[in-house]
């Protein structure tokens, strides 16, 4: 399918709004989690850190 | 040379599911929406299913884990189940709230309608609305404990609701269509069956890269809090009585 093709999409907003409203809800998610995990991170000694 | 310590919640594992993440995301978007047909009734709306059915799926999930480590946290009273059952909990928040927005967003063309209160649509409504009551109560200030118990119960309190939105569809006369895919008999076929079968299995993966993300942060703020407390403790202790504090520390 061409660029053509998927901007002729029938309900081509709703889909977009869909797929761009889910992008952004877990991508925010993930960037404020991992953000929230470095910031912590800095504050509990890293034998408490299992994982690393 | 020493190799530094890593200051995130990071490990081999979340960056093999990360990498994972992104591959399942990218073949999801190609799939829903340049690969798949349009469906004949729903037209190219159908490409919304690919990101509402899995995020719906993946909310049952995420509550029966929050319920099951809610169970556990009753019955060994240990750290890590408490935070597990908070981790599944804000994950199936997340998840319901996208369930219903891209839901609505599918409704708009398909319906001609935002939102009706249907039974699906309300239960689910009901079931978020419990969700955000439960992030509320982890964040009440109360003693520790106390607080795990309430979340607990409430945690184990979810499954009956999802249940109720799941099965809201047989139960009572809705709009809402019945379950695309069950017991075999798949109401949709060929491309469109593999293109929300891969959407399924990188939903998955995303959330469980985000649960384990989430179960670190939230074992790193309980550790913050204890050392925080620590500290308080000691100044309090070396306050109280300064000879002891020069005598235990040396100096203060």
């Amino acid at each position: 399918m061409s660029l053509g093709a998927l901007v002729a999409m029938t309900h081509a907003g709703y889909v977009a709004a869909g797929w761009i409203a889910t992008v952004i809800v877990l991508g925010g998610y993930a960037a404020a989690t991992i953000r929230r995990g470095r910031r912590l991170s800095l504050v509990v000694p890293p034998e408490e850190r299992r994982w690393s | 040379m020493t190799t530094p310590t890593p200051t995130s919640t990071a490990s081999p594992l979340t960056r093999a599911l990360g990498i994972v993440s992104l591959v399942g995301v990218g073949a999801t978007a190609w799939l829903g929406l340049v690969a798949s047909p349009r469906d004949r009734l729903q037209q190219d709306a159908v490409r919304l299913m690919y990101v509402h059915v899995p995020a719906v799926t993946w909310m049952y999930v995420a509550v029966l884990v929050c319920a099951l480590a809610s169970g556990m946290w009753l019955r060994k009273r240990t750290d890590g189940w408490d935070v597990l059952a908070g981790a599944a909990a804000e994950l199936a928040l997340l998840l319901t709230g996208l369930g219903l927005l891209t839901g609505s967003v599918w409704g708009r063309p398909t319906w001609g309608v935002y939102w009706v209160w249907d039974a699906r649509l309300t239960s689910t409504a009901i079931l978020f609305v419990l969700l955000l009551g439960y992030q509320a109560l982890r964040r009440y200030p109360a003693e520790p404990q106390a607080r795990s118990r309430m979340t607990a119960v409430l945690g184990l309190l979810l499954v009956p609701n999802a249940m109720i939105v799941h099965f809201s569809v047989d139960w009572w006369r809705s709009l809402h269509q019945d379950a695309t895919v069950s017991k075999l008999d798949a109401s949709i076929e060929g491309l469109m069956l593999f293109t929300l079968a891969v959407s399924f299995v990188a939903m998955g993966v995303v959330c469980a890269w985000l649960l384990v993300h989430r179960f670190r942060v939230g074992w790193l703020e309980r550790s913050a809090e204890r050392h925080l407390l620590d500290a308080a403790l000691a100044d309090r202790r070396a306050d109280a009585d300064p000879s002891a504090g020069v005598a235990v520390g040396g100096t203060r």
